[in-house]
């Protein structure tokens, strides 16, 4: 069985700082590591690989990349790529997605490709199921806990709130993984000597016979992503010409007592509708409409 | 950049790529020998802490000419400020030069932030030709018939060979010890110094500092700072940030409770600090050990093949006056380095062979100093001059400049009353001066 296995390089969370003076990030002082999810992924590569099997680590991305490749090939990859041209903008997902499924092409399809579900700077979790959609195969993302019997995957996913589904897809397919940390395992002596000057081919645009053209991707594009808001809540107030003793039994109470039911009856439909939706706005359950 | 497999035998191990490891590879690496140059850190320098004051430009000179041109220095130093503290006050000797040398090239001295510089450093050997291996900690020696041949790192099949083997791993050196070159430290030979470093505007350091361009100033701090601390403090002029730091011996930390970040705060509180620190953002902290007692503490420095240079070999002067580590640990280096050029040249490793050390630091001048202020740690580290002495000048300087309507004290009346109050004896004052004398004048 051959597996591929796709490497993201990150900021090391313990060297991102913001310059105190501009506010911005110090870029020159972050460095790089080896994205926690694709590296359970590449430990749990080398761990399946049966003995005529083979693991190929890849990566998209600048000159930097080249480290965790070669932290892979002293761990025990059979075989690096990196995939990188300076006609390259920022990464996005999707482009992402285009370069690996290409670069697979090109080197060989494997029969498995395990990417590590998020990555700790974006975090999108989408390259998985696009690179899927690029190559045409199965996915199956979230993925807690898997195994690979007689050419198929059965793997165990975790849904919202604690659910968990299990699925089984048939190979060649992809795997997002969303399994607790795993370490990789450290290297040998020799083996990281071997690594540390190993020449890693780089796949350039051109060696991937892909043009400009085909990296435009206008189906979806990211404006903005937004921290989530408190939702504004309608805070109880005890009713003020009531007496100083009432207001405080009112307030004790929590407005438990206060809070009387109020039944929305006759009418057509439409407005009963729009009673509710009022009550509902009324209390800050629904956002204010945005006049436009 | 060489290529090595784990299974050829090394001309020279070099251990620790800081200042004295990577200037022991380059020279190695440029005689035409194999070396491998093992450091722990994720990357040269990633241990080291972070702010410091190179005096050592003209021997980097000597390899690298215009060295400072491609190394990522902050500052030169054309200032260098010694103050006396009391609690409220300080004296200080400000020293401000534009010698030929000082502020022209090969600049006496830069300000450098380690993980930046090492980084570069262990990359100039690298160049030369030396195998720099990363994360890879040295656990052990390997032996055969007494003699060492090699290390062990860490890792699977983590031995590997060696004909000479040079020691560069710090403070406190682990490999020294392991083959009885070093013997545990005493609590009162070693400094613990903490360190910070703080972001501020160039545009505010040079003007806060009187400096223009790439100068640079250098503080030194003796006196209540560190409170009946042993030690001192100093603070330095980066680029964009401040590196300030107290030192205090260990054994009077313990013996007096105080906790190293606390002096700390106290020296950034002290009304003569607190405005040059002012306004400016904690960028990094750390804490690293210094060997404090110069020669007496210096081990021996050879065995069958091996070598011990730098920290690693007591080569820190760290006297008062003086802290001087880096320049130091890059000529005990190069004595180190050419130690073993000569050795693989005539194929010989054994102690005997390796004696050549001894003098390649006495060309060095490596020994020469650290036998001319063998006197100056002991001395520097006593009661009266750490705390006593300079709260006497700076406490007398607040007399001599004080107007109240009292009638003014002549300098000697003064310095009598002065004695009074500080319980202080004629005989030890002389006793004293004379440590002084020997300590620093001849
Ligand atoms: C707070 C403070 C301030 C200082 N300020 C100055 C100053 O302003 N100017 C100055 O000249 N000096 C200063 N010094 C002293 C200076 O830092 C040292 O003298 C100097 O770094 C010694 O260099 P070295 O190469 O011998 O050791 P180090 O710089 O300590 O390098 C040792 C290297 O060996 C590595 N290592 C250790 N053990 C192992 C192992 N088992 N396996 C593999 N690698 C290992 C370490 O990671 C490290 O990179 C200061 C020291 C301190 C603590």
């Amino acid at each position: 069985m051959h597996i591929a296995v796709c490497l993201k390089h990150v900021p090391d969370p313990s060297t991102v700082e913001v310059d105190p003076l501009t506010g911005l990030l110090a870029e020159d002082r972050v460095l790089y590591m080896l994205n926690p999810a694709d590296e359970s992924a590449l430990e749990l590569a080398l761990r399946l690989r049966p003995a005529n099997g083979t693991v190929t680590a890849l990566s998209v991305g600048p000159i930097e990349a080249d480290a965790l490749l070669r932290e892979a090939l002293a761990a025990g990859v059979e075989r690096a790529a990196r995939v990188w041209d300076a006609e390259l903008g920022p990464l996005k997902p999707a482009l992402t997605s285009i370069l690996l499924a290409a670069t697979l092409r090109v080197i060989g399809l494997p029969d498995l490709v395990l990417c590590g579900g998020h990555s700790a700077d974006r975090g999108s979790g989408t390259v998985p199921a696009l690179l899927a959609e690029q190559l045409d195969w199965p996915a199956v993302t979230d993925v807690t806990r898997f195994e690979i019997t007689e050419g198929r995957a059965l793997a165990q996913r975790r849904l919202a709130r604690g659910a968990r589904a299990e699925s089984e897809v048939q190979l060649p397919a992809v795997l997002g993984l969303d399994t607790e940390r795993i370490r990789l395992r450290q290297a040998s002596l020799p083996k990281l000597m071997q690594a540390q000057h190993a020449p890693i081919p780089l796949y350039s645009l051109e060696a991937l016979d892909l043009s400009p053209q085909d990296l435009h991707f206008p189906a979806m594009t990211l404006h903005e992503v937004m921290p989530p808001r408190p939702r504004a809540r309608i805070m109880f107030a005890p009713d003020a010409t009531a007496s100083a003793q009432e207001r405080v039994a009112q307030i004790l109470s929590a407005g438990i007592a206060g809070k009387s039911g109020q039944k929305v009856e006759g009418g057509t439909p439409e407005q009963q509708a729009d009673a509710i939706i009022d009550f509902l706005r009324q209390h800050g359950f629904l956002e204010q409409r945005i006049a436009s | 950049m060489s290529v090595a497999t784990a299974s050829e035998v090394f001309d020279v191990i070099v251990v620790g790529a800081g200042p004295a490891g990577s200037t022991a590879a380059l020279l190695c690496a440029r005689a035409g020998l194999k070396v491998l140059l093992l450091e722990r850190g994720e990357y040269p320098g990633a241990k080291n802490v972070s702010g410091a004051a190179f005096y050592g430009s003209a021997i980097l000179n000597e390899l690298i000419p215009n060295w400072w041109e491609q190394a990522p220095v902050e500052r030169y130093i054309c200032r260098r400020d010694i103050a006396f503290m009391s609690s409220t006050t300080s004296v200080a000797l400000d020293f401000h030069c534009a010698a030929e040398g000082y502020t022209t090239p090969p600049y006496n001295g830069f300000i450098v932030l380690r993980p930046r510089f090492d980084r570069w450093l262990a990359a100039q050997a690298e160049a030369a030709g030396a195998f720099l291996l990363t994360s890879a900690v040295v656990d052990d020696v390997l032996r055969e018939n007494g003699r060492v041949v090699g290390v062990r790192v860490r890792r699977e099949q983590g031995e590997i060979r060696g004909k000479v083997v040079i020691a560069c791993d710090g403070v406190n050196s682990f490999l020294a010890k392991k083959v009885g070159l070093q013997r545990e430290f005493h609590a009162h030979e070693l400094s613990l110094g903490v360190k910070e470093v703080l972001g501020l505007d160039p545009a505010i350091i040079e003007d806060r500092f009187r400096l223009s361009g790439d100068e640079g100033i250098a503080y030194e701090y003796l006196g209540a700072i560190t409170e009946d601390v042993h030690g001192g403090a100093f603070l330095y002029t980066n680029r964009d940030s401040l590196s300030l730091g107290v030192i205090g011996q260990v054994s009077s930390l313990v013996e007096r409770r105080k906790r190293p970040y606390e002096l700390l705060e106290r020296f950034k509180a002290h009304p003569a600090v607190a405005p040059l620190v002012r306004g400016a953002k904690l960028r990094e902290y750390s804490a690293h050990l210094i060997p404090e007692s110069g020669w007496t503490m210096k081990p021996t420095l050879y065995t069958d093949g091996m070598l011990v240079a730098g920290d690693a070999a007591g080569f820190c002067l760290a006297a008062g006056l003086y802290l001087e580590g880096m320049n130091y640990a890059m000529q005990s280096g190069l004595a180190a380095a050419e130690t073993a050029i000569d050795a693989c040249r005539r194929e010989r490793y054994s102690a005997r062979a390796l004696s050549g050390y001894r003098k390649h630091l006495k060309q060095r001048n490596v020994s020469t100093d650290f036998r001319a202020y063998r006197h100056a740690p002991a001395f520097v580290n006593s009661a009266r001059l750490q705390n006593l002495y300079p709260e006497v000048v700076a406490s007398g300087m607040e007399q001599l400049f004080r107007v109240d309507g009292s009638a003014k004290r002549k300098i000697l009346p003064l310095a009598r009353q002065l004695m009074r109050q500080y319980q202080l004896k004629p005989g030890e004052l002389l006793r004293d001066g004379y440590q002084v004398v020997r300590a620093y004048l001849w």
